[in-house]
């Protein structure tokens, strides 16, 4: 603990804040239309009035939160940011600094004068701050019969009915009885779900408010009944009335792609006025990339240095930096983002003429096409998608007539989408056409000597196998596919974007491949392990969550490397092998469990160090035939870390199991 | 492999494994300290390990390795001499480990003699020829057969 | 052993304030100061509760409620989101999203700990 006086933390940041806010209304004055001054005002006062009230600055809280209610509606559309609200919001940010720096000295008058003007801009009578309700505690006691069943996923979303059980109990006398009457048989019971129920006879001199206080977060989902007991009771289920309405629909803002801000960019429907923008060689913007690049790094590095510094001041400058190069880099990485569609149109064009000349009535469709990617990704999917569309067009879409004898529409369908999931995009092509023919797809694979006869693999792992280099079960190569580039080849593309690609199908019900995608090529979210001496980066996308090794399993000899994590086996792979380290293992080794298609595996490593954000560096020419990696970063202290290839690394390890099942 | 005729060429010399080689020193970027390295698991040990160069990652090539030299710890000599080099027409940069980097030369195009494939300890397919200058004898490698053959 | 508490906000005060209030309590307190980061520690560390501001850069609230939520490891933690009184489209919309709980802004230090007791316990 520093020992910082935190109200003088709190009048720092707000001495921060508010220069950002004055610069964020300068700037919508210019530009009364532009979305993201906005934002940054709302934020700005916003976190004004949340802390200032947290540390003592009622005044400033209580003034803030008129501006903050102004700021709210005109980020809603409900006002406008005009001249003269922008003045109003301008004298109000003075006020407000004097009501942080020096209190005393506040004019109430000069407060009062904005705030009247404000009303007046806004057309509405200024509500005071709502207070906090007091309650009032009865002397009388009563009792109660409380009877209550939480909704079916309430412990999956965190909630302990003990803890509920306890702080009833902490009221006042409580005699408990537990509801099983809806606990399924064994073989049906799921231990996520909560299928016991709660009755209480409680005697409290607190009021029936505070009973159901106690419930206050999962009353919406509960059957709650709170009845008296021994006075005249109510007949019938007594429900607490839903507070909350069903949810409003989701403002831009909160939606949408994570890592950029996207303000520049136009929602779906909305028009933007075209006049505002530049042409910009593609090659500057790189340049632009790369500089970032190096920013980030330097920060890292800055931070590093100053990591045991107790001067608070380094350490507060080094915060603005990684703000700012954060912001700069999300501003970057959002110029960018192009929507998805400039891809998916073209292929309109492509499924019109393929199905013309294959002679089969195709419809295709399309979601999500305003979803964005950076800009080279969407230019090296083309070829991807192209040779997947054609796929399905091709082996994947059955005849008219075959159609119609399978008791399907004789039109085909295809259907393109994407949409962000988090920090990734996911975009998939499904057919409803014949779907994948498993045996002839393990007739190969066993005739190329990729799987050992008879071997046990699932849906997943089979159609896996395609994307080998020389694997094609089509019967016959026509002109449009079956030559030139494979799916290797897709693989192999979609893997140098630092993406996945899953594949399910249903025979006769059609093929859905799933690219899972970054948002961008130029920035990896890493978990920084220690392996030996080595330091390396596992892509956080992939990684699940990390264990401890436990001690018996590492004594046990290595021929079943499988770790229990709550119920499930899960293979995992010694990284040190994978690597040749000679140096000791760790006394306490690491898992790190990661997901890889629908696989999970769990890689040891000696040390978990932390998460880790910087800049991929692309592998030399030299290095092009090593697996295991798929790029270098620089770590904060200078010195070069792999960024581990998890697909690859899997695969081999996956290798080594089938060739350690066939001995 | 004889390079006859007159030219000349300007050559950085540096000592490795008790040798001396010449390097086009057209090719050489920058000349940097000995800087720490991160091993590569998996890569062909001529480049085992990466630096940073600048914020670049550059592969930290050991001739040494493809001559058969012993490997001796680095001193208080030891330099990485950054280059790029043309492999498959793709400019590449590499940084080769240096006991002691000397000066750059001309090396005079009547002195470059024809590998003797006598007395080599090492492959003559490597070696573009040899030179002279005062008693030394310098070594011209053919660092792009280093980098693309096995 | 202690339990630990993920407690995310952008605001560095605010930051500060949680874990002044919850360590002292005898709870272990690590900082994120924006979604990404916070998942980032999510992924790489165990914790008992996570508490989150909605409205951050880099990665908002509610898309960090949901991301956790993929993971198993976080199923069954408590998830406790800041709001501010006028929320309650807010409040359905994060427990859409797989909050457990919340806490309205502005908030004493003794209405956050009783918070936390009553999410996790001591």
């Amino acid at each position: 603990m520093t020992g910082a006086d935190p109200g003088q933390v709190f009048r720092e940041e707000a001495a921060e804040l508010l220069a950002d806010l004055e610069s964020a209304l300068l700037h919508l004055e210019q530009n009364p239309t532009d979305r993201e001054p906005l934002d940054t005002a709302f934020r700005a006062l916003h976190t004004i009035k949340g802390s200032g009230s947290m540390f003592g600055f009622e005044a400033a809280a209580s003034f803030t939160h008129h501006l903050e209610s102004a700021f709210d509606r005109m980020r809603k559309g409900e006002l406008a940011a005009t001249t003269a609200m922008i003045g109003i919001a301008l004298a109000a940010k003075d006020h407000i600094r004097i009501l942080i720096d020096d209190p005393a000295s506040a004019d109430t008058a000069v407060g009062d004068g904005i705030l009247a003007r404000l009303a007046d801009q806004s057309g509405s009578a200024a509500v005071s701050a709502p207070l906090h309700g007091e309650r009032d505690d009865e002397e009388s006691r009563a009792t109660w019969r409380v009877r209550f069943r939480l909704a079916p996923d309430a412990l999956e979303r965190g909630t302990n009915p003990l803890l509920l059980l306890d702080e009833l109990r902490g009221l006042g006398e409580a005699e408990i009885v537990a509801l099983t009457d809806d606990v399924p048989p064994l073989e049906e019971l799921d231990p996520t779900r909560c299928h016991i129920g709660w009755e209480l006879i409680l005697t409290t001199s607190h009021p029936r408010s505070t009973i159901e206080d106690v419930f206050i977060f999962v009353i919406d989902e509960t059957e709650l009944t709170i009845e008296p007991v021994s006075a005249t009771s109510e007949p019938g289920v007594e429900q607490e009335p839903v507070p909350a309405e069903m949810p409003v629909p989701v403002p831009a803002m909160v939606a949408g792609p994570a890592a950029p801000k996207a303000e520049p960019v136009p929602e779906k429907g909305r028009a933007q006025p075209a006049a505002n923008s530049i042409r910009v060689p593609a090659e500057r913007l790189d340049d632009l990339m790369d500089q970032v690049g190096e920013l980030v790094i330097a920060h890292a590095r800055l931070k590093q240095l100053i990591a045991d510094s107790v001067d608070l001041q380094i350490k507060s400058v080094t915060e603005e930096i990684e703000r700012l190069s954060n912001g700069l880099r999300d501003i970057t990485m959002g110029i960018r983002m192009v929507p998805v569609d400039s891809l998916f149109g073209r292929f309109r064009r492509l499924v019109r003429d393929l199905s013309q000349e294959l002679g089969k009535d195709v419809l295709l469709t399309m979601s999500g096409e305003e979803t964005e990617l950076d800009k080279t990704m969407i230019e090296r999917l083309n070829d991807p998608l192209v040779h997947i569309i054609r796929n399905s067009l091709d082996h994947g879409l059955e005849p008219a007539a075959e159609r119609v004898a399978a008791g399907k529409a004789p039109q085909g369908r295809i259907h393109l989408s994407a949409r962000h999931a988090g920090t990734r995009v996911l975009m998939t092509i499904r057919d409803d056409g014949r779907g994948l023919d498993r045996e002839r797809i393990r007739a190969k694979a066993e005739e190329q000597e990729l799987i050992p006869p008879g071997a046990k693999l699932s849906d997943a792992e089979l159609f896996q196998l395609i994307f080998h280099p020389g694997f094609s079960t089509a019967r016959a190569l026509t002109s449009v596919s079956g030559r030139g580039i494979g799916m290797d080849v897709v693989k192999r593309t979609i893997d140098g974007l630092r993406g996945t690609i899953e594949v399910s199908s249903l025979p006769g019900g059609g093929t859905e491949i799933t690219l899972g995608l970054p948002l961008t090529l130029a920035i990896i979210d890493g978990l920084l392990v220690r392996v030996g001496q080595g330091r390396y980066v596992i892509p956080l996308f992939a990684v699940e969550e990390c264990v401890e090794l436990p001690a018996d399993v590492e004594r046990r000899h290595a021929n079943r490397n499988f770790l229990n994590i709550r119920g499930a086996l899960v293979p995992f792979l010694r990284l040190r092998d994978s690597f040749a380290v000679r140096h000791p293992p760790d006394p306490y080794q690491k898992i790190v469990i990661i997901s890889s298609g629908d696989k999970r595996v769990g890689l040891v490593v000696d040390q978990v160090l932390g998460d880790h954000q910087t800049v991929i560096k692309s592998m030399s020419k030299l290095h092009a035939d090593v697996a295991n990696f798929s790029g270098a970063t620089i770590l904060g202290d200078g010195s070069v870390a792999l960024i581990l290839d998890i697909a690859q690394i899997v695969a081999a390890g996956q290798t080594q199991e089938l060739r350690r099942e066939a001995c | 492999m004889a390079v006859t005729g007159t030219e000349t060429f300007e050559a950085l010399t540096l000592g490795l494994g008790g040798e001396i080689f010449a390097i086009d020193a057209n090719s050489v970027h920058e000349i940097l300290d000995i800087v720490p390295q991160t091993e590569v698991p998996g890569a062909p040990p001529l480049v085992g390990h990466l630096i940073n160069v600048r914020g670049k990652v550059v592969p930290l090539a050991d001739l040494r390795i493809r001559f058969g030299m012993e490997r001796t710890p680095p001193t208080i000599d030891t330099r990485v001499v950054v280059v790029e080099i043309l492999l498959d027409d793709e400019p590449t940069v590499v940084g080769l480990l240096a006991d002691k980097v000397h000066e750059v030369t001309s090396i005079a195009g009547a002195s470059i003699e024809d590998t003797p494939d006598i007395g080599m300890r090492w492959n003559p397919d490597l070696i573009k020829g040899i030179g002279k200058r005062g008693d030394d004898f310098i070594v011209i490698p053919d660092i792009v057969r280093i980098f693309t053959t096995h | 052993m202690a339990k630990t508490i993920l407690a995310v906000d952008d605001s560095a005060s605010m930051r500060q304030m949680v874990k002044l209030t919850l360590s002292t309590a005898g709870y272990q307190v690590v900082e994120a100061a924006d979604g990404r980061e916070a998942l980032a520690k999510a992924k790489s560390g165990v914790f008992n509760m996570v508490l989150t501001d909605l409205n951050m850069p880099n990665m908002d609230g509610l898309t960090l409620i949901r991301e956790l939520r993929t993971l198993a490891s976080y199923r069954g933690i408590p998830i406790v989101f800041l709001t501010t009184e006028s929320g309650t489209d807010k409040k359905a919309e994060a427990k859409a999203a797989g909050a457990t709980a919340w806490i309205v802004k502005p908030f004493q230090q003794d209405q956050l700990l009783g918070l936390v007791r009553k999410i996790i316990g001591a």
